[in-house]
């Protein structure tokens, strides 16, 4: 068992912050730098003092020095020990803990499989790439038997491709070990597939702790609407099948054609920058486009958000100041309205 | 002419003043006399002794420098810059100072009270060990704490959540990874305690086969108007002050990981 719980924890930007994390739960913190994210998982390892009470399974920890927490920690830069082999890196806090070194060795290796960097064992942290690296100082985070792990952007160095990879890899192996995990992300993108609760934190506030699709479907507060990139609602009346894999929801005076495997959506969301206007009539056939009228145009530092009614339906389009700017566009215009399906999110009743 | 040359030039200028210093030493030089006095009872014994002291002041001064760099290179405490400073006293106070200070304090009821009850220092080895030891552990704490300034904190913050208390995690991660530095640390104190004259000359006096060290040994020579003796105990301890600097350079080469 490894349920947290954050009772009024208040420490630089953190204010009165409450939060409980479920065992076995993956918690991802998502927030802007400085929203005192990384402050949050310094509270909850013990590495920093604070005002408030953190709790194990009911268990008072604000008296528990750090080490003594059980609370695995792989940081954004790793900090693999220079001075020790892959495989001594790994077994550096069983040894610490002073586990027997028939134990040590079983669960190197099983660690070392797990990751697939049996074949690094003997090699030194400068001679790893930057995947590698991350692969050790997850075996090395939760050799330990920790039941809780938190991370700490662990992926950010990494390439896209490869840190989409760790992440479903990690998160696999986070779930088979029912380890209580709390991962800080400072975008959305990927919180959602790995979640299985987000909480939105800004200036030191918890804004929304949700699931991923309560939050993009229902944020509770501007700023959170804002950090999800304000995405546009749709309900939907009517659901038909096209074909397998492929059906047309019906949304107001909108028909929007997309890929899905099941018979009915309740909701949609699109996110603005999704939704692309254009002053002169597309080429190409007429799927997913529609004509709307302008209704608004807010200009947001280098982007503009654009309102455009369709029929019943209004949708946020955000496009690019310069492509603003080639286009003639003000309010009451008529313009093209095409939607992508890039990052589309549903409800399913 | 360009900065690069400029600044290259000064370098070479600063390096030639110390080669025309050494090269001088060439022209009273007698060759015949070199053996005969690095050889004789007194220049032995001046050169075990030294060796000898300066090995355990530099264990002392890095005994006391160790946790003592750690504490200021990682701990926000009272008094935290007021120490910092006075550890730099035999950086500004001049070692004669140091030793008259020592002198001074041995004159003083605590101080005579610990002559009568335990070790006499002044004029005796353990005046030239204190001499060493009071002249080289604030500098050998700032040299230790340089080079644990420059572990990253986090690999202890590691340690600490794989389960390693602060001890443990001293001494497996941060002592190791500063290991070069302490060497060279040590190295260059214990270079420091050999050349030491001021404080040495002041608690421990110049009596020959007792508390005569190598630098003493020179000032003697030269006193007595000695020339060539002292080219030849300047020498020595040129010679043993570069083979020190050469294995500084070697034990500071970046090792893989660093």
């Amino acid at each position: 068992m490894a349920h947290i719980k954050l009772k009024h924890i208040s420490k630089y930007v953190l204010s009165d912050v409450n939060l409980e994390i479920e065992d076995k739960e993956l918690l991802v913190l998502v927030g802007p730098n400085g929203a005192g994210k990384s402050t949050l998982l310094n509270v909850i390892a013990g590495l920093t003092d604070y005002r408030g009470e953190v709790f194990f399974d009911e268990k008072k920890m604000d008296q528990v020095p750090p080490h003594k927490r059980g609370v695995g920690y792989l940081f954004q830069d790793l900090a693999l020990f220079p001075h020790l082999n892959v495989s001594s890196n790994i077994a550096y806090g069983l040894k610490v803990q002073g586990y027997p070194e028939k134990v040590i060795k079983k669960r190197v290796e099983a660690l070392l499989d797990a990751l697939h960097i049996g074949g690094l064992r003997e090699r030194y942290p400068h001679n790893l790439s930057g995947g590698e690296k991350q692969r050790v100082a997850i075996a090395r985070a939760i050799a330990p038997f920790q039941k809780i792990l938190l991370l700490d952007e662990p992926l950010s160095g990494l390439d896209p491709q490869t840190s989409k990879y760790l992440r479903t890899e990690l998160c696999v192996l986070l779930k088979r070990l029912e380890i209580t995990s709390v991962f800080v992300i400072h975008d959305l993108l990927g919180a959602e597939e790995m979640a299985d609760r987000i909480a939105i934190i800004h200036k030191g506030q918890i804004e929304q702790l949700a699931t991923p699709n309560d939050i993009f479907f229902s944020p509770r507060t501007d700023i959170v609407s804002e950090f999800i990139g304000m995405p546009n609602i749709l309900n939907c009346d009517h659901c038909h099948i096209l074909s397998t894999g492929l059906v047309e929801v019906v949304s107001g005076d909108m028909s929007i054609i997309l890929p899905y495997e099941g018979s009915s959506i309740k909701k949609l969301a699109i996110p603005p920058h999704d939704i692309y206007i254009s002053d002169t009539k597309p080429p190409g056939p007429a799927l997913n486009r529609y004509k709307g009228i302008i209704t608004e145009i807010l200009p947001i530092n280098s982007t503009i958000r654009v309102r455009v009614a369709i029929g019943s339906n209004n949708l946020l389009t955000e496009l690019q100041k310069s492509a603003f700017d080639e286009m003639n566009l003000d309010v009451g215009k008529e313009v093209y309205v095409i939607v992508k399906l890039r990052r589309l999110r549903y409800v399913e009743p | 002419m360009s900065f690069k040359r400029l600044a290259i030039t000064f370098s070479f200028v600063t390096f030639l003043l110390y080669v025309t210093l050494i090269l001088s030493l060439l022209y009273f030089y007698r060759g015949s006399l070199f053996l005969e006095i690095l050889f004789s009872e007194r220049t032995l014994f001046s050169i075990r002794l030294s060796i000898i002291t300066a090995t355990i002041a530099t264990l002392l001064s890095m005994f006391f420098a160790i946790p003592s760099a750690y504490a200021l290179s990682r701990y926000n405490f009272f008094g935290r810059q007021f120490v910092d400073t006075v550890l730099e006293l035999p950086m500004i106070v001049s070692p004669v100072a140091l030793g008259a200070m020592v002198l001074i304090f041995f004159n003083t009821p605590a101080g005579l009270a610990i002559q009568e009850q335990g070790i006499q220092f002044v004029f005796t080895v353990y005046g030239i060990l204190i001499a060493q030891f009071i002249t080289t552990a604030g500098i050998a704490t700032r040299l230790v704490k340089a080079a644990m300034d420059e572990i990253p904190q986090r690999y202890e913050e590691v340690a600490k959540t794989l389960g390693a208390s602060p001890s443990k995690a001293f001494f497996n991660v941060t002592l190791p990874l500063s290991k070069n530095g302490i060497i060279a640390a040590s190295i260059l104190t214990w270079a420091k305690a050999l050349g030491e004259f001021g404080a040495t000359i002041t608690i421990a006096g110049s009596m020959a086969m007792k508390t005569e060290t190598i630098p003493v040994a020179i000032f003697m020579r030269l006193a007595s108007a000695d020339i060539e003796g002292t080219v030849v105990l300047v020498l020595i301890l040129i010679g043993i002050g570069l083979s020190i600097l050469y294995a500084v350079r070697l034990f500071t080469a970046k090792t893989p990981y660093a």
